[in-house]
């Protein structure tokens, strides 16, 4: 019972991270309509930027850095790329993504090179004990950021003018566009705030437990994909219950692992895509997608 | 006159047809493969000429593994230029051939059909999947190859030289030292948590036959090599009630594992593989977990030890790198180079430095490098080298991180121990 | 077929026969490995250039082909660990079925494929390479694990293609080992896929998929049976994946569960992308780019300036070669609609105008995905 209690917990913390990336997709999705495949980068921007500054000023404003430069980075990408790309098709605009990662994570591991870059967190490896079950504090802080800021977003979503405009272009861009929302303003955001939400998911993936930034944080990044559209791609609730389910199956998966061995060793990687094609063949938009209407 | 300019392009395409099957090519006369007695009457084959033997290497400069590449690389340059400062082997100065494969698969099997034709050995390859993938053209080419990489699945080729012991030993070996020193008794709980692959099993095989012997149960956890939180495993270690674990994975899974089950109150000895730990993780937060009560095996000694070789050694690489980071690396990769260049000297002086000839004198080799800490048997290819695993443990102060904590022995349980080969 | 069709169509052929005397065996490697994507990337370019069903999973079907072809045609081995299963075919039979299976595969997953679409279906086929992983690496007996196992050559009435030191054969003073011999089945199967794919494109088949690609919508109610094709194209794009697989296997001598992964299936996207949305040429092109950039940057990095040697500090050449194919993806997307292909048509236009007054090429290369909807 503890160790399931102690699972579940720990699934629910990394799940809020998951979540954290997964709505960044889900705001660029909305925004621009691109599956952005380049989101493991603004993640290892956003870690990179707080590990190498943390040492000169302090954890806090590095984490700011992090946070902005990440943002920035996003934006850029939208400007510079998303923008100019003349292209109907969206499956072309998720490839070119593709290729802005290519870019920015070979340069980014070449710099980390072979170090393990600590991101001088304030929890470092202490541990909060309820009873018999252990919760290492960086979770729970994890959870808490996580729900704070995912809280902050729904309502800015929903009551801010930029939430506003977000909503009514991802409902209809060129009506929201005669009505006098900035879409190249809107699309710009939504990426900036989807790096700023990949670098806080960043910091929380490369503390404790796991031992810090280096080149392989990019492969844990890839969990959000399927967090992203089990939900459904074009749901912020959706998000978020991706998330949490894609977190608390991986780790069920891996600490019951014993147990499931007749399935075949290694399963908890496999598991969060497992339930994902489960999910797509009873709702092939995701749990809270919209479903495509076809007019004729 | 489109049509005439079209039959002008067709007839000059056909007269290069034509020259190109009538002279030939460099291919046809070249080739290289065949063994040639140079000025000097020593026979000579592919990457031996008469003033230069080339050397592969197959490395990992930009993949997971790069860190141990790059002082690989580093070490066997070192030890390069200081036998060529001396004057060379066989009259001939050192030359190395360096292929990053980035542990990509097809990449090594493309470096290797790249330069493998022009080198006589090879004097390290990262990674036993790229050994395994190109297993069989090296035992076609007779190149003497060391791997860097102790599975046993590597065993049981003639070319291929594993260096000390295999993973399997050093875990027989480690359970034994977990027995004798850390009061683990019949009936108790190990763990054992391992990378799919080669690297892994190799090492489960081992600690399965060692928990049989001493009648432990042995609960294990497989993990991929992308996994980076450790919490889910050390979880089930803790509801399997184990009183230690084993450590066959990657460095970063192994901070993990030893950080969050010492904060999780499992207060219990670790035992690694040699590949398990890296001194670039002490300064993380793991650090002080991994300085607590873990220790990692391996068949070659630390260059933390007492060797004078090994001293001169940290001495001449800091000297030549000043900048680069002092891991098990430049060892490994030192001692490698040392194996490669004395199989040469020794088929230099049957008169014989075609691979086959090196490859045979380097077999003839019944107990090699005392003065890296440990004799390596080369004479059979069936069995490890070595029997005996050093106990090290981490610590901050020493070079390369980590210093010797039993020095090298054989257990019992080794002795009874059948490697399976292949 | 025009005059300068046909004349690069003699240039190339004779390039191709002329190759293997002259490049050594790296070199043929690389061009088998170039040729091998080729014939993968056509296949992904029928699905996805030319019916914009996006698939990140290509690299899974190659695996089915490669893995099928090794299984069906090796006799059953004890391992080291593990005994290994298999059929014992002979190979050519073997190959067949191993393209059959990816066929089936893809078949199998057409269920889901036909209910999902854009981004949806692309992570979905992202699932299968993470699924297949797992699969490959459990199934010991079949798959030989982590490790992989070793490709049986294939042997065609007698003629086997591999390495035979016992009987060697020499044409023209060269010898031909395995390379050799391998290129020119290469050029062979490649030469059918492509033209298979043409007649595809260039028929009814290749127009009804267009529409869909264009407007599912419109292409059902002008009497497309929408689903129908959508699921054959799936088959016939993992069958072209499975080719490729076997013939990867054949090159490779060993196959590995792990090269088949995210990164072999995201760079034939690139592929696809960098050569031409839709068209046979612009995969073929694609296919060369991706796969000989690396290998070029390695060989010359001595030569070329920014490039360091292996082990110094700066950019190696699998960086630089990795950064060059990810801008070549963006720069496409931006600059070349039609990517290297319709840069090559464009240029050939151009030239063609300035010297003769010779009608242009008669038809559009390519059919863009750029059409509005």
């Amino acid at each position: 019972m503890i160790t399931f209690i102690e699972l579940l917990v720990n699934g629910i913390s990394i799940g809020a991270v998951y979540a954290l990336i997964a709505l960044g997709f889900v705001v660029i999705f909305k925004a621009t309509e691109v599956v952005n495949f380049a989101h493991a980068s603004l993640l290892l921007v956003g870690g990179f930027i707080i590990a190498k500054t943390h040492e000169s000023v302090g954890f806090w404003p590095a984490l700011l850095l992090g946070l902005a430069g990440a943002a920035v980075l996003g934006a850029l990408i939208e400007f510079l790329v998303i923008r100019r790309a003349n292209v109907v098709n969206h499956s072309v605009l998720a490839i070119v993504t593709i290729g802005v990662d290519i870019v920015l994570t070979t340069e980014l591991t070449r710099q980390i090179g072979t170090e393990v870059l600590a991101l001088g967190d304030p929890w470092g490896s202490q541990v909060l004990h309820l009873g018999a079950v252990n919760i290492p504090l960086a979770r729970i802080a994890a959870l808490l950021a996580a729900s704070a800021v995912i809280a902050a977003f729904l309502l800015a979503f929903k009551y801010t003018n930029w939430g506003v405009a977000m909503r009514a272009t991802a409902e209809d861009a060129e009506t929201a566009a005669l009505m006098g929302v900035r879409r190249g303003r809107v699309s710009m955001g939504a990426w900036a705030v989807a790096g700023a939400l990949a670098a806080l998911a960043a910091l929380f993936m490369c503390i404790f437990p796991t031992p810090g930034l280096d080149r392989t944080v990019t492969a844990t990044a890839m969990k959000a994909f399927p967090a992203a559209i089990l939900g459904g791609l074009d749901s912020t609730t959706g998000a978020l219950a991706g998330g949490l389910i894609i977190g608390v199956t991986e780790s069920l998966v891996s600490g019951y692992q014993g147990e499931l061995v007749f399935l075949g060793r290694g399963l908890g990687d496999v598991a969060p895509f497992l339930v994902m094609i489960i999910v797509l063949l009873i709702r092939p938009a995701g749990l809270f997608g919209t479903r495509e209407l076809a007019r004729v | 006159m489109a049509t005439s300019r079209t039959s002008r392009r067709i007839a000059a395409l056909a007269l290069l047809a034509l020259a190109a099957t009538a002279c030939a090519s460099e291919k046809a006369t070249g080739g290289g493969g065949e063994a040639a007695a140079s000025g000097d009457g020593v026979k000579t084959g592919p990457g031996v000429t008469a003033d230069t033997i080339s050397i592969g290497m197959m490395t990992d400069l930009t993949g997971p593994y790069a860190s141990f590449g790059k002082s690989l690389t580093n070490a066997q340059q070192l030890y390069f230029q200081q036998v060529n400062a001396a004057g060379g082997v066989c009259g001939r100065q050192l030359e190395a051939v360096v292929r990053d494969h980035g542990y990509d698969v097809q990449k090594a099997v493309a470096a290797y059909t790249e330069i493998g034709p022009k080198v006589v050995a090879m004097a390290h390859v990262v990674g036993s999947p790229m050994v395994n993938a190109v297993k069989q053209r090296i035992e076609a080419d007779k190149m003497l190859t060391i791997p860097q990489a102790w599975a046993t699945t590597l065993l049981g080729s003639e070319p291929i030289q594993v260096t000390a012991t295999t993973y399997d030993i050093d875990m027989i070996n480690g359970v034994d030292f977990l027995a004798k020193e850390k009061g683990i008794k019949s009936g108790d709980k190990i763990g054992h948590l391992y990378f799919e692959g080669d690297y892994g099993e190799s090492a489960l095989n081992g600690s399965k036959f060692a928990a049989e012997k001493l009648g432990l149960e042995l609960v294990e956890q497989k993990i991929k090599a992308t996994d980076q939180d450790m919490t889910a495993q050390v979880a089930a270690f803790k509801k399997a009630g184990v009183k230690a674990v084993l450590v066959s994975v990657g460095p970063r899974q192994t901070a993990s594992l030893v950080g969050v089950s010492l904060a999780g109150g499992m207060d219990i000895p670790f035992v690694g593989s040699n590949s398990a730990y890296s001194p670039q993780l002490l300064p993380t937060p793991a650090g002080p977990a991994l300085l607590k009560d873990f220790y990692y095996m391996t068949g070659g000694a630390p260059i933390g030890s007492d060797l004078p070789a090994l001293k001169k050694l940290a001495d001449d690489y800091k000297a030549k790198y000043p900048n680069e980071a002092i891991d098990s690396g430049v060892a490994a990769g030192y001692t490698a180079a040392g194996i490669v260049v004395d199989a040469l000297k020794k088929a230099c002086e049957s008169k014989d430095l075609t691979r086959a000839g090196v490859v045979a004198a380097h077999r003839s080799q019944s107990s090699w490098g005392q003065e890296y800490g440990g004799t390596m048997d080369f004479t059979v290819f069936d069995k490890p080298a070595s029997l005996r695993s050093y106990v090290a443990k981490p610590d901050k102060d020493a070079l390369g991180g980590a210093v010797v904590f039993k020095d090298a022995s054989e257990s019992d349980l080794v002795k009874e121990y059948q490697v399976p080969v292949g | 077929m025009s005059k300068s069709t046909l004349l690069w169509s003699v240039a190339l052929a004779a390039a191709a026969v002329v190759i293997p005397f002259y490049l050594d065996a790296s070199w043929l490697q690389d061009g088998l490995f170039a040729m091998a994507a080729a014939i993968g990337a056509i296949g992904l370019n029928l699905l996805t250039g030319a019916t914009g069903q996006l698939s990140m999973g290509h690299a899974f079907f190659l695996a089915v082909g490669a893995f099928g072809y090794v299984y069906f045609a090796s006799v059953p081995a004890e391992g080291g660990h593990a005994a290994l299963d298999g059929l014992g075919l002979p190979t050519p039979v073997a190959a067949v079925l191993a393209v059959l299976l990816a066929g089936a595969a893809g078949g199998l997953f057409s269920p889901i494929a036909a209910r999902l679409k854009g981004a949806y279906l692309g992570i979905a086929t992202l699932a299968l390479i993470f699924i297949g992983h797992f699969v490959m690496s459990n199934a010991t007996p079949v798959t030989g694990g982590h490790n992989g196992r070793p490709v049986p050559p294939l042997e065609v009435f007698g003629f086997v293609f591999a390495d035979t030191p016992d009987a060697p054969l020499v044409i023209a003073g060269v010898p031909f080992g395995a390379l050799e011999r391998l290129w020119f089945l290469g050029v062979v199967l490649l030469l059918g896929a492509g033209l298979f794919a043409r007649g595809v494109l260039r028929g009814r088949p290749g127009r009804a998929m267009n529409t869909i690609r264009d407007h599912e919508i419109a292409a059902g109610v002008m009497g497309v049976p929408v689903a129908r094709y959508r699921a054959g194209v799936f088959v016939l794009s993992s069958m072209y994946g499975g080719l490729a697989g076997v013939l990867i296997a054949l090159v490779f001598q060993q196959t590995v569960p792990d090269y088949f992964g995210l990164l072999l299936a995201l760079s034939y996207l690139a592929m696809i992308i960098i050569g031409g949305l839709g068209s046979v040429a612009g995969a073929v092109i694609g296919a060369v780019f991706v796969s000989m950039l690396p290998r070029l940057l390695t060989r010359y990095s001595d030569a070329l300036p920014l490039i360091v040697q292996p082990g110094q500090e700066g950019v190696g050449a699998a960086e630089a070669a990795q950064i060059l194919y990810g801008l070549a993806v963006v720069v496409v997307v931006l600059f070349l609609p039609g990517g290297l292909l319709g840069l090559v048509t464009q240029l050939r236009l151009r030239t063609g105008r300035r010297i003769a007054s010779a009608p242009a090429a008669k038809h559009s290369l390519t059919p863009t995905p750029e059409t509005r909807n």
